[in-house]
């Protein structure tokens, strides 16, 4: 196999380059055309806002190296080679393949364990599958690295949980509430910070949503744009006892809902459960409104003390999500080698096969008459052990080969020279 | 056939206890390092123990009338419950809950095997009014138990919201609202059948002719506490609307209660005093 990947990410490239490197919509397709045309290569490439990598294979010896690809990235995205390179790493075989399978269980992650890298390494396999420049090794190793990250994902706690203030919030919604069709969402302040959060709550489908601000003016414009209701800041009492979801946002420098006001609104409040979500600095409900039956307040402090506790639990995982990358490495590795040595393994055996018999079947006629059946079955069970001693050291060193970069001196090759095998 | 009757007459409550014994500390082990494989290998054995407790209430000699035989037709209910709660709500930890109610009402079946069918029974008069009390009776406390376990889940989802835990670690429940849910329909659900049951009880005394004997025995003041509980609760549930957390600590109650009917000793007011 000789695979090479040369790429950049966050951990060797800022922002503005990776930009610049990008291979989105038909740049994607043009990039992978060009790479097989030019150097008659399986090409897929992996384009990402954290990561930009090319993955370039072929079955046999041979193919570009790593400055010709940097060279090929430069000129296609009109850049200067030297202001790339030294953004640009390079792998060769195996540490190509385990790279790919790092990347795809999300441990070469910004934020270990997130889910959308395996998504993403997916969807680079399939457009070049769709394009045809994935061929018989990218084939393998994308499927393989699906099936690992998938591994990975499954039987260590890498990815559990969620780490964006947003999700969690809605998380801790659907602790609380099971169906949302008939549940009303209350919106206080217009704060940007809210702004992905309300939005995941309303892909939740509540019956309806209120939003009050202290000016009307801002009030009018959220609830527009939320498909909402603006309700004036001095009804926010009532908005509040007729809520069971509130997302508060407002910039205000007190809290604007304290003990003894929220008392006063549980009073006048028929229904259950209430969750705040107070994602204001400084906040705007009193955290002693917090008892976990009644009213359930998460702030903005809660939530980023949850996301870096999930964070923590997911690094525990890095290490067993490590081990088994490792162990998908070396199977990858041992079925690879299998599959390509295996006609020349097929054919060295069957050489010592042949050879075996008719030195046995030579030693058996001279010895005609003079051995019983079981000296026979003994000497050619004698004979075959030697032949399976013999090649057991060979044959093991080809399924344990590594490869190399790109090197054409493969122990196959001195394999083919040293027992006289052709093709 | 012989042969086969002889293979499931050895099925022995050790049997179906061991299963949900196992599929109890696979759970607990998925809790501590979760495994979709563990919980599939756990349903595995409650399916196990489930038809292994099928064959053993169904070939065994052991009445529904005795306190061991309606524990085990109970826990029987429950295992149903679970097989069909874990494959429902396969992410969450329902074995964790329904698992140990299940054993729990096993070991108490154990413990009371020896007391045998309560001599209301023996001496009532028809057996379909017999039969038909007991029924109910034991439907009643099916909605019971599945209402603890909906007050159980909820109180932990509670202290879990309470104390903000993660809400991507450690064990998964349903939501409030749904356990609450839950809870009220076994509610609703054991309420009328409990009642039909002890007016069908009250009708058996009428039909026997002694109305009125015997009421002071521990099995029917459970039973009435245990009527008077639910009342409670649905007074408190719809009548002034008090929800979550006192609801479920009060059907919690109600559940004790039900384990006191369970193992105290049975009608004392037939000739012949207390089996």
């Amino acid at each position: 196999m000789n695979l090479l990947l040369v790429g950049c990410s966050y951990k060797t490239a800022p922002i503005e380059l990776r930009e610049k490197l990008g291979f989105d919509g038909p740049k994607l397709i043009a990039g992978l055309r060009d790479l097989e045309a030019l150097y008659g290569c399986e090409a897929a490439i992996l384009s990402t806002c954290n990561r930009v990598e090319l993955f370039l294979a072929r079955a046999d010896a041979g193919g570009p190296d790593a400055d010709l690809i940097a060279e090929f990235v430069a000129q296609f995205h009109g850049l200067e080679v030297s202001a790339i390179r030294p953004s640009l790493y390079t792998r060769y075989g195996i540490d190509a393949v385990r790279h790919l399978f790092r990347v795809a269980s999300s441990l070469d992650s910004l934020v270990v364990g997130e889910g959308q890298i395996a998504g993403q390494v997916k969807r680079a396999y399939e457009t070049a599958h769709t394009e045809g420049t994935a061929g018989p090794v990218l084939h393998v190793l994308f499927q393989q690295a699906h099936a690992v990250a998938k591994r990975v994902r499954t039987q260590t706690g890498i990815s559990r949980g969620h780490v964006s203030v947003s999700s969690l919030a809605v998380d801790y919604v659907q602790q609380v509430f099971d169906h949302f069709g008939d549940k009303t969402i209350l919106v206080i302040g217009a704060g940007k910070m809210g702004e992905l959060t309300l939005r995941h709550l309303k892909a939740l489908a509540p019956r309806r949503i209120f939003v009050t601000n202290r000016s009307a003016e801002k009030a009018a414009q959220v609830a527009a744009g939320c498909g909402g209701q603006a309700v004036p800041w001095e009804a926010l009492d009532d908005a509040l006892a007729r809520a069971d979801i509130v997302l508060s946002t407002t910039g205000a420098p007190e809290p604007i809902v304290t003990r003894r006001r929220f008392d006063d609104v549980l009073a006048r409040r028929s229904g259950g459960t209430m969750v705040i979500l107070d994602i204001a600095v400084p906040r705007d409900f009193d955290p002693a409104i917090h008892d976990g039956d009644r009213a359930c307040l998460f702030n903005i402090d809660d939530l980023q003390r949850i996301r870096d506790q999930t964070l923590k639990e997911r690094h525990k995982s890095v290490a067993p999500a490590e081990a088994i990358v490792e162990r998908e490495v070396q199977r990858f590795l041992g079925d690879w080698n299998r599959r390509r040595h295996g006609p020349i393994i097929a054919k060295l055996t069957q050489e010592f096969e042949a050879r075996r018999q008719a030195i046995v079947a030579q030693l058996l006629a001279k010895l005609n008459g003079r051995l019983t059946p079981e000296d026979r079955a003994y000497v050619e069970g004698a004979f075959k052990l030697l032949q399976n001693q013999f090649l057991h050291g060979p044959i093991s060193a080809l399924a344990e080969e590594t490869p190399g970069e790109g090197s054409q001196h493969t122990l196959l090759e001195a394999l083919r020279k040293l027992f006289r095998m052709e093709g | 056939m012989a042969g086969v009757m002889g293979f499931l007459e050895k099925v022995e409550i050790f049997c179906f206890a061991a299963s949900y014994g196992v599929a109890l500390a696979l759970e607990l082990v998925h809790l501590v390092a979760p495994r979709p494989i563990l919980r599939y290998v756990g349903l595995g054995f409650g399916l196990a123990g489930l038809l292994a407790q099928a064959i053993y209430i169904s070939v065994q000699p052991v009445p529904l009338g005795a306190p061991a035989g309606s524990l085990l037709f109970l826990a029987l209910v429950l295992a149903v419950f679970y097989c069909y709660g874990t494959v429902h709500h396969f992410r969450l930890a329902w074995g964790l809950f329904v698992l140990p109610l299940m054993l729990v009402l096993i070991g108490l079946a154990v413990l009371l095997r020896e007391v045998g069918v309560s001599r209301e029974y023996e001496g009532a008069g028809t057996w379909v009014l017999v039969a038909v009390h007991v029924a109910t009776l034991l439907l009643a406390a099916v909605g019971v138990c599945v209402g603890f376990i909906a007050s159980l889940m909820y109180l932990v989802q509670l202290h879990r919201l309470r104390a903000k835990l993660p809400p991507g670690q450690g064990m998964k429940l349903l939501s409030l609202e749904r356990l609450e849910a839950m809870n009220r329909r076994a509610i609703l659900w054991a309420f009328p059948l409990l009642t039909a049951g002890l007016l069908l009880g009250v009708a058996l005394q009428i039909q026997g002719g002694y109305f009125g004997e015997g009421w002071t025995s521990p099995k029917i003041l459970s039973g009435l506490g245990l009527w008077i509980v639910f009342a409670i609760l649905l007074y408190l549930r719809y009548a002034i609307h008090v929800r979550g957390r006192r609801v479920a600590l009060l059907t919690m109650v109600a559940f004790v209660v039900l384990l006191v009917t369970f193992v105290t000793p049975g009608h004392s007011f037939l000739p012949g005093g207390t089996p």
